[in-house]
């Protein structure tokens, strides 16, 4: 009998149904703030340039070619070449693979966990919360890049240690968010409403709480996938993550800065890393405030 | 002449929706030392109204038509410095929510001073003394001035808010659902108070409410708004004994009687409309039983039933005949 | 009586708080009988939400036994608990709050049929989603709607059609109508009526609103601080409330009419902590009779009249009994 399209909202009783969805909601609010979507379409072509590298330019990243080192910005070589020869603009292109799958492996690890702790915390409270919520606040005690490198020098290098790494300090963090949004939603009737129903807690937690403290964590994504960009750029630049001659924005930049002494005609080789790196972080960053802005309760009617 | 007239008073919210009609031409007045009650439900233009008697309509409101005069002069044209001076001197106003009307870190005493300081010429002792006058008469004690509001329970807040709206003895008090977050004992607490000390310093007061109760026990005229208008607007015989609007018939039928046992309640059917979305002629005609066709089209204007009773309706006439009818 | 649904005996419920146990309900005894509605009449604090929960089983009781159909469901084995689910639904009192934003009006509605395995298969639960969507009056086109975008009155009617969707015969309606304008209320207490009519359904109605309560209601108790303070008749609580306290609030309804006369009784003093309370009477502090006795001793639920209860020490002596 009901038929699942959605019909078309009719007006009645005064009584306007809006077509959007929450989704949808979020998406009109976004598209008007100019600086977020700047921000989304430089992302969106990174990414598909990051993807698509192979097809972009015609070097292999580790080709070397000693004839032609330190070339400055040509038609053949768009961003240059480094210090053997190896075309900059693909390094770049290959690396952002490293850096973007590094950083968005960690900030997924450090959601999923962070997630799972601060659910439990908020929602059943008690010795649950005092003892995991204790062992947050002796990780988030330590410096997060202090951490990221005690870790990755304990578990060496490789995309997926240091993804490793780089989680455990953005855990605690999520954790906290989720374990305050969880005790406040904890307290809605919708979840007494649940109970009465007698739905399990496990139950309760997957279908009413995590979905409602998606939003916030979204956007804290986008935040924290700028911040791991810098983590993992730190990481190899102090010679720790990715090792070459893979290359990883942080390490392309490390070895330019080598040849600062000569930066008048070596620009290239630490502008351009450099200047992906501050982008990238600062596109996810600017998309991350846009998100918070266009998602927030608030704003809306 | 009356304190307060109010003359097709319009405001509007531009939004990216449409212009949100809160408030569409009302015209009231009020009477030195009198009380009008202002009735009508959620999304009605009461709040929108007083907080527009202030000039203090939020973002993105705007005040579009109409003129306020209070004591002679029009309160839309004079200069915001002059308007400071009024608020919270000459008209004051009480929130609904005692919870959030009251700074939480500063002490209820400072609180009240700080109004009285503001706007009295007087020295930091002279408001500390008027303070604990003030608290006194709403039943706090002096002994309490130094508490913080969260020591107190809701009613005492409420007082509290009582207070500082009526420390500089207003002429105008503007009351928003003053006891709808309280108890009903707490709530005949308060209404008492207001009532004892509205006789004493001969304020007017404007009474928003939902509930006809608090209406029946404190008021002189009343105003029942529907979609920012006002549809009924007369002495509180006029509304209460000869109910002329199908609105107005609508809400004393949709509340439950403690006197009279009835087995269905005549609630109106249907829901305010959106204000965006204001329906054409007639607000009221989606909802009424009498409307026809002429109400779809043409807004009624105000009709005089008797002399100060007002009624927004084209067919007061035959509504009336017809609850004399149902009375008998 | 055979036909009794639910009786409550002598039910407690303390919570722990780092001040001291708050004694939310003391002492509570009460029976519903199939079909009749029992209002509970109290101010905030009164303990009258914790009386449903606990009847729901939703918080598990302090003391005293609960009797469903019968049988002691004060604590519960599994097979009672599923029984108890679903034939025991609540309607909430915020509904704002008591709705899954996330969820759309028909997914919020069939949520306790797939949580109870009741309906089999998608297009059965469809179904039953429209009829009861049409039972409510809830238009169909509303059935992919989110609750942020429809009005109050519409989100109960949501909150109401997902308590019937298990087919309860008990219903716990917790201030139902508290939140809503009064013509909304009006609209949602005639559906509720109506649904008892047609489903002989048995409702426990938690409501601050006298004039409500003495609509719905056949029987009505009134609590003061966790404590029952009178229970009768409707009709009979209106024309001789016995309990001061039943008097004073009884007097403080504004009531929307230009002729009533009569002389208002203002209770001093506001509702005193719940949390250790003191030995005695709580509504002394406030009551204009008290004396030594009920300042010191709880006094004990009595049958003052045929069916009318009352807790007070005095309460002969003030009524000329």
């Amino acid at each position: 009998m009901a038929v699942k399209t959605k019909t078309k909202p009719a007006e009645e009783d005064g009584v306007r149904l809006k077509k959007r969805s929450n989704f949808g909601e979020v998406w009109h609010r976004l598209r008007k703030n100019k600086l977020s979507m700047a921000c989304l379409i430089f992302l969106t072509v990174l990414i598909l340039g990051i993807i698509f590298s192979t097809w972009i330019t015609p070097y292999d990243y580790t080709a070397q070619d000693l004839m032609s080192r330190f070339q400055l910005p040509s038609a053949a070589h768009p961003f240059g070449t480094d210090d053997y020869g190896r075309d900059l603009l693909t390094r770049l292109l290959v690396g952002g693979r490293y850096t973007l799958l590094i950083a968005i492996l960690s900030v997924a690890i450090g959601i999923v966990f962070g997630m799972i702790i601060g659910a439990l915390c908020g929602f059943f409270g008690k010795w649950i919360d005092s003892t995991l919520m204790r062992i947050m606040d002796v990780i988030m005690s330590i410096p997060g890049m202090m951490l990221a490198i005690c870790i990755s020098v304990a578990l060496g290098s490789g995309v997926f240690n240091t993804a490793l790494a780089l989680a455990v300090g953005t855990i605690p963090m999520i954790a906290r968010q989720l374990r305050s949004s969880t005790m406040l939603i904890n307290g809605q009737e919708y979840i007494e409403a649940a109970r009465s129903f007698g739905e399990s807690n496990f139950r309760i937690i997957m279908t009413h709480v995590i979905p409602n403290t998606l939003a916030p964590i979204i956007v804290q994504t986008s935040l924290y996938i700028g911040g791991s960009i810098m983590g993992i750029a730190g990481l190899s630049f102090l010679g720790l993550g990715v090792q070459p001659p893979t290359p990883e924005w942080g390490n392309i930049l490390n070895n330019g800065l080598d040849y600062i002494y000569d930066f008048s005609t070596r620009w290239n080789v630490i502008v351009f890393p450099a200047l992906v790196i501050v982008l990238a972080e600062l596109a996810f960053n600017l998309l991350g405030d846009g998100l918070r802005d266009a998602m927030d309760p608030r704003m809306r009617k | 002449m009356s304190l307060l007239e109010i003359k097709d008073l319009t405001i509007h919210f531009p939004t990216e929706e449409g212009d949100v009609r809160a408030v569409n031409g009302i015209s009231l007045s009020v009477e030195e030392g009198k009380t009008l009650g202002l009735v009508g439900e959620t999304g009605a233009g009461k709040t929108t109204t007083a907080l527009g008697i202030l000039r203090l309509v939020p973002e993105p409101g705007e005040i579009e038509n109409g003129s306020i005069v209070y004591k002679g002069k029009d309160i839309l044209s004079m200069q915001e410095k002059e308007v400071q001076d009024i608020r919270g001197n000459e008209i004051s106003m009480i929130f609904q929510d005692p919870m959030t009307a009251l700074n939480p870190v500063m002490t209820v005493g400072d609180q009240v001073a700080e109004v009285i300081l503001r706007h009295q010429n007087c020295s930091k002792t002279e408001a500390q003394k008027r303070m604990v006058d003030i608290l006194a008469k709403v039943g706090i004690g002096a002994d309490r001035a130094g508490d913080y509001p969260h020591q107190f329970s809701g009613g005492m807040k409420q007082r509290v808010v009582i207070a500082t709206a009526l420390a500089c003895n207003p002429k105008l008090l503007l009351a928003d659902e003053p006891t709808t977050a309280l108890d009903v004992t707490i709530q005949a607490q308060v209404m008492e108070m207001i009532n004892e000390l509205k006789a004493e310093f001969q304020t007017s007061m404007i009474l928003i409410t939902h509930d006809l109760g608090i209406v029946a026990e404190s008021c002189d005229s009343v105003a029942i708004m529907y979609a920012g208008q006002i549809v009924e607007y007369g002495s509180l015989e006029d509304i209460f004994d000869h109910t002329t609007h199908p609105y107005t018939i609508g809400l004393f039928g949709s509340i439950p009687s403690l006197e009279k046992k009835v087995h269905r309640l005549q609630p109106i059917s249907g829901l305010m409309p959106d204000p965006v979305n204001l329906p054409t002629g007639c607000c009221f005609h989606p909802r009424c039983p009498y409307a026809d066709e002429r109400c779809a089209q043409e807004a009624p204007a105000a009709a005089e039933v008797s002399p100060g009773h007002l009624c927004r309706c084209h067919y007061w006439e035959t509504v009336r005949g017809k609850e004399a009818e149902d009375n008998v | 009586m055979s036909d009794t649904l639910l009786e409550v005996k002598d039910l407690c419920k303390y919570y722990k708080t780092p001040k001291g146990a708050l004694h939310a309900v003391e002492g509570v005894n009460f029976s519903i009988r199939e079909g009749r509605t029992l209002g509970v009449v109290g101010e905030s604090g009164c303990g009258k939400s914790t009386l449903g929960w606990t009847v729901m089983n939703l918080h598990e009781s302090t003391g005293g036994s609960i009797f469903f159909q019968g049988e002691d469901v004060t604590h519960p084995t599994k097979a009672q608990k599923k029984v108890i689910h679903k034939s025991i639904q609540m309607i909430f009192q915020d509904p704002f709050s008591s709705l899954d934003p996330r969820k759309c009006v028909s997914d919020l509605i069939a949520e306790p049929m797939k949580v109870m395995k009741i309906t089999r298969g998608k297009k059965e639960t469809e179904q039953r989603v429209a009829e009861l969507m049409d039972t409510v009056g809830l238009a169909r086109r509303y059935a992919f709607a989110y609750p942020h975008e429809l009005d109050g009155g519409r989100r109960q009617r949501i909150g109401i059609a997902r308590a019937l969707s298990v087919e309860p015969r008990f219903i716990v309606c917790d201030e139902p109508v508290s939140a809503l304008d009064v013509s909304i209320q009006a609209q949602i207490l005639n559906l509720l009526q109506d649904l008892q009519e047609e489903r002989g359904l048995t409702y426990m109605f938690i409501t601050h609103n006298l004039s409500v309560v003495k609509h719905i209601s056949h029987d009505i108790l009134v609590m003061y601080l966790g404590c029952q303070v009178e229970k009768c008749e409707c009709e009979e609580l209106f024309r001789h409330p016995l309990h001061p306290y039943t008097k004073g609030l009884l007097s403080a309804i504004p009531i929307p009419s230009i002729h009533v006369d009569r002389k208002r009784i203002v209770m001093s003093g506001e509702v005193t902590s719940p949390i250790n309370p003191k030995p005695g009477c709580r509504f002394a502090a406030r009551c204009p009779y008290a004396d030594e006795r009920c300042r010191s001793e709880l006094p004990q639920v009595e049958e003052i009249l045929p069916d009318h209860f009352c807790a007070c020490h005095k309460v002969r002596e003030l009524n000329e009994l």
